[in-house]
């Protein structure tokens, strides 16, 4: 069977994003392999380990992608796909270029993260199901495969769903689905042998970022202190939220 | 021409739906409106989204699958001639929309705050980088557009539009419903919820959340928690807020016992007003506090009941 992980890098959420001529600048950013997407590769490669034949990763993106399809080779999938495009690009525009190379693959399972920490879009994942007529599970927290048939758990607006889909299909994950393991050592002496096969894309974003900024709401940060009365800091609280912010 | 896919609980429109036929007339440059309404027993919601939008298409096709409601947006998009579609940004919604935008050959705006047009496009504001950017983006026609729930004021009724039943070529059914798990939930649902009450894994125990849920009780608000307590099995999934759970903007977030990491603030960083309740002064949660008390939450959350009982009388 084959497995294949879509990846993408992202800013680490704990770092510091500057603005710069009215765009996010990652220049000094520390850049990671995306937490949700990092759950698909764990999947991928637990998928392996469990029915054999080949875990894949495939990326989309700038060239410094480069470094996050690194650490997914390191973590032990076999090899991996990068198709290689600059700026912007649709998560639609995307699907359509990933589904490209994913039907060349003809891979089993395809997952993908449940939310981009960069662009805030949950869209990847079903986009590309749709490219290639194929299923999709959401924010999946549970998957096992047997007999070409998929039995998952996701998690709903409210609540969640255990469902039973035929393969091939495409799964975006949530956390709970696996716990990441780390790349080890040998890990990533053998990724660097691993095969990384470059193309350049020439897709056209439908959607054009214009402008982006960061308006950090200034906060009042009024605090009391409640370690000795904390009737009394309690009863200023409730008076301010309701007689100064009258939110209550 | 719009179309607007109004979600409802199967017995009413929702406030998202009313919420995206307000956007829908904002942009009302670009056509009128038209609605569906996609489910099963549809005839009272029909009846109520009459008066919302000039045709609802009426889309029976059973139970919610992803695959079933973007065919039926897709077939009335294509009967209306819809250039833009709009649907609430619900998770339900941005797993759907985005096979619908794949189908439409249209760019997709997801989660949008704002959404105005330039004659031949679509301009949207929404939150990027976990919340902390704000960004505007432009699509040119068709388009499908979310709107982020509680961003806009509801639409107001306006006539009596005309009822049609939409016929829809269903794919053959990928994905088989094993089970089902419901959180029933009493009050206001989280993401529409105006107060929202949250607490960390420093209340120490489920049973404190008795006292979280009490004062989002007495203040008409929902009970929200973290990923720390969700992981612990504390409190359903459905409540969790955060970068891997909802995202929240309330009027004022409460946080209990809450520490505030980056990935709890992409939650609930656009909430109008923050109040933290913690014993560790130095806690990340205080940076973004418009108000606090530094204190132990057993302490101070039964006095914060106790004067919000007060102030209600």
């Amino acid at each position: 069977m084959k497995f294949v992980a879509v990846i993408r890098q992202v800013p680490d959420s704990e770092s510091r994003l500057k603005i710069d001529a009215g765009r996010v600048d990652l220049s000094s950013a520390t850049l990671i392999l995306d937490q949700m997407d990092e759950y698909a590769v764990e999947e991928v490669i637990r998928l392996q380990e469990k029915h054999g034949g080949e875990s894949v990763i495939v990326a989309l993106g700038p060239e410094r992608f480069e470094e996050a399809v690194r650490t997914a080779l390191a973590m032990g999938a076999d090899r991996a796909i990068h198709l290689v495009q600059e700026g912007y690009l649709d998560p639609i525009t995307q699907a359509e270029a990933l589904a490209e190379v994913l039907r060349a693959e003809a891979p089993d399972v395809v997952l993908t993260g449940g939310q981009q920490a960069d662009w805030d879009s949950q869209a990847l994942g079903p986009a590309i199901a749709e490219a290639l007529g194929w299923p999709v599970v959401t924010w999946t927290t549970a998957l096992e495969i047997e007999d070409g048939w998929a039995k998952a758990r996701h998690d709903l607006d409210e609540g969640a769903e255990v469902v039973r889909l035929s393969l091939p299909a495409v799964f975006t994950t949530q956390q709970g689905l696996n716990e990441p393991r780390y790349p080890t050592l040998p890990g990533i002496m053998k990724a660097k042998k691993k095969e990384i096969r470059k193309a350049p894309t020439a897709a056209a974003s439908k959607v054009e970022v214009l402008e982006q900024s960061i308006q950090e709401r200034a906060r009042l940060g009024k605090l009391l202190d409640g370690t000795k009365d904390p009737q009394a800091a309690a009863s200023e609280l409730i008076r301010l939220l309701h007689e100064e912010a009258k939110v209550i | 021409m719009i179309l607007v896919v109004l979600e409802h609980d199967g017995a009413r429109l929702r406030k998202g739906a009313l919420e995206a036929v307000t956007r829908a007339r904002q942009l009302s440059a670009l056509g009128g409106v038209s609605g569906v309404v996609i489910g099963e027993n549809l005839t009272s919601v029909a009846e109520e989204a009459r008066r919302y939008v000039d045709t609802v298409y009426v889309a029976e096709v059973g139970a919610y699958t992803a695959e079933k409601w973007a065919a039926a947006a897709y077939a009335a998009a294509q009967k209306a001639g819809a250039k833009v579609v709009i649907a609430s940004g619900g998770r339900q919604s941005r797993s759907w929309t985005p096979r619908l935008a794949y189908r439409l050959g249209a760019g997709l705006l997801e989660d949008t705050l704002e959404t105005s047009t330039d004659g031949s496009r679509v301009i949207a504001s929404r939150y990027s980088f976990l919340n902390r950017v704000t960004e505007k983006q432009a699509a040119s026609l068709p388009v499908v557009i979310t709107a982020k729930p509680n961003t806009t004021p509801l639409a107001e009724p306006q006539g009596e539009g005309s009822v049609e039943d939409l016929s829809v070529e269903l794919p053959p059914a990928q994905v088989e419903v094993l089970e089902r798990v419901t959180e029933q939930k009493k009050g206001v649902s989280l993401t529409e919820a105006t107060v929202v009450v949250t607490g960390g894994r420093g209340l120490g125990s489920p049973e404190a959340f008795a006292g979280v849920e009490e004062l989002a009780d007495l203040l008409g608000g929902a009970v929200g928690a973290t990923r720390a307590v969700v992981d612990a099995g504390w409190r359903p999934y459905g409540e969790q807020v955060g970068q891997t759970g909802k995202t929240v903007q309330p009027g004022v977030y409460i946080a209990l016992a809450v520490s505030g990491a980056v990935q709890h603030q992409a939650g609930m960083n656009k909430s109008k007003y923050i109040v933290a309740v913690n014993k560790d002064a130095e806690a990340p949660i205080f940076k973004i506090a418009d108000y606090g008390i530094v204190g132990d939450v057993h302490q101070v959350l039964p006095a914060l009941i106790e004067a919000t009982k007060k102030l209600r009388d």
